[in-house]
């Protein structure tokens, strides 16, 4: 979708995106001659068809794109963690930290698996008596599973 | 006043060059696939599954690298019947490793991180209205996978599609003219009509269409070491003509049904460690024929 300043026959530039409220965004666009500013707003089903696309909405840090339709994941809470215990609860399982290598592997994990995918490795390390996941567990949890 | 395509760009928020860049990941990511085959026929209940898992078997037995895309998220079956549910998907430094079979088939398969308890659900700002989004929402999901994991080098990529005559057509569009499409019916009427349509549906594209397999074609009763009727047709199976009347593309072979075949699924054990059996040497030759006619 496009947006044009009549008066000035000039598109319009996106200027920021409010975060979803009642399934509803506002997508406040600018015209860069005029400096008119208008507001489109959404209701649930048009937030829904975009968010379905897997695209973010927005401007970026570079002020030119993307950013934010909630929490920057399009498959948000889509799957639980398989297992997950919260914190305090009975049960809940020695804490494992991450190094910063191993967690930016795990990044490559596609959003709507990636609890469960980082709670299964927990375990595994946990299983093996690692209280660190570095990314030599991460290639041992691979050759573990036959990858 | 300016038109819609006077306009360079859509004033920042970037949504068609998001979904080109997601198309892109995905064409990267099966770079290296040689064969992209989908396992459909727009009728449930038919043995897609089961077709695609021993066909695969079948041709990795022949030395392919074979992988399994289970596209049926919502009834996914392949973790179980591939023996790879409870499978952990790891990242590698760049992709996500994918879990293998024993016989060194790769599987992905939304039944290796969702227990058969539970359904696949997505946070909705619509409640209430999955009809208008869901289908989108499937299909981004399928790009993310396709995009995300390392499916290398393979001879190879086998998608077990859900049914449906028109979610036949809608992966046909998504996953694009290189991918070549195999329909499995059973000897009911019924059936065919239903497969029939995906075959007119899918003819208008410009995918091509491999041919079908004709599953449960006959009972193998092992007590008699005969393959016994098991549908009454009213149009039987044509050996001259290879075909039964109503699917104009050809029979790529027919598959008896085995209830040992079916426990064996239910189990996770590959075909190859069963006997040879009427159902294993209908499964090879059909694997034959699909080689043949892709190259």
């Amino acid at each position: 979708m496009k947006f044009l300043c009549v008066p000035c026959d000039s598109p319009m530039k996106l200027q920021s995106v409010g975060p979803p409220e009642r399934g509803s965004l506002s997508v406040v666009y600018s015209c860069p001659e005029c400096g008119y500013e208008m507001a489109m707003l959404t209701n649930a089903y048009e937030t829904q068809v975009v968010q379905s696309l897997g695209v973010k909405i927005g401007p970026d840090n570079d002020g030119n794109a993307l950013s934010t339709t909630g929490s920057g994941c399009p498959f948000p809470g889509m799957i639980p963690a398989k297992g997950e215990t919260r914190p305090g609860e009975a049960g809940e399982p020695t804490p494992v930290r991450w190094t910063a290598a191993a967690e930016a592997r795990l990044a490559n994990i596609p959003a709507f698996v990636r609890p469960m995918a980082k709670t299964g490795i927990e375990r595994f390390a946990r299983e093996k008596g690692a209280l660190e996941i570095d990314e030599q567990i991460l290639d041992e949890a691979r050759d573990f599973f036959g990858m | 006043m300016k038109r819609y395509h006077d306009i360079v760009g859509d004033g920042g928020s970037r949504i068609l060059e998001q979904v080109a860049e997601q198309r892109s990941r995905i064409t990267d990511g099966l770079a290296g696939v040689r064969h992209l085959v989908a396992v459909g026929s727009g009728k449930g209940g038919v043995g897609k599954s089961t077709l695609t898992l021993h066909l695969a078997g079948a041709l990795r037995a022949r030395g392919l690298r074979i992988a399994i895309l289970d596209a049926d998220f919502n009834g996914p079956s392949q973790a179980r019947m591939a023996g790879v549910q409870g499978a952990l998907f790891v990242p590698g430094s760049h992709k996500v490793s994918l879990p293998r079979t024993r016989n060194g088939i790769a599987v992905f398969s939304m039944g290796s991180v969702i227990p058969e308890s539970e359904a696949l659900d997505f946070e909705s700002a619509a409640h209430g209205e999955s009809h208008t989004w869901r289908a989108t929402r499937e299909f981004a999901l399928l790009g993310e996978v396709l995009a995300s994991f390392e499916w290398g080098a393979l001879d190879l990529l086998m998608f077990d599609l859900p049914p449906g005559a028109e979610r036949t057509v809608q992966y046909a569009d998504f996953l694009g003219p290189r991918t070549s499409f195999l329909l499995v019916t059973i000897p009911s009427e019924v059936a065919r009509g239903v497969v029939a349509r995906s075959v007119a549906a899918l003819s208008k594209g410009p995918n091509r269409l491999l041919g079908y397999v004709e599953n449960m074609s006959g009972y193998y009763c092992r007590d008699c070491n005969a393959i016994k009727p098991l549908f009454v047709s009213p149009e039987p199976f044509d050996a001259a003509q290879g075909k039964p009347s109503g699917l104009e593309i050809p029979c790529l072979g027919t598959v008896p049904f085995d209830p040992e075949l079916a426990r064996h699924c239910d189990q996770g054990i590959p075909l190859s460690e069963m006997p040879q059996t009427p159902v294993g040497q209908a499964l090879d030759h059909v694997a034959q024929r699909l080689l043949e006619g892709l190259t």
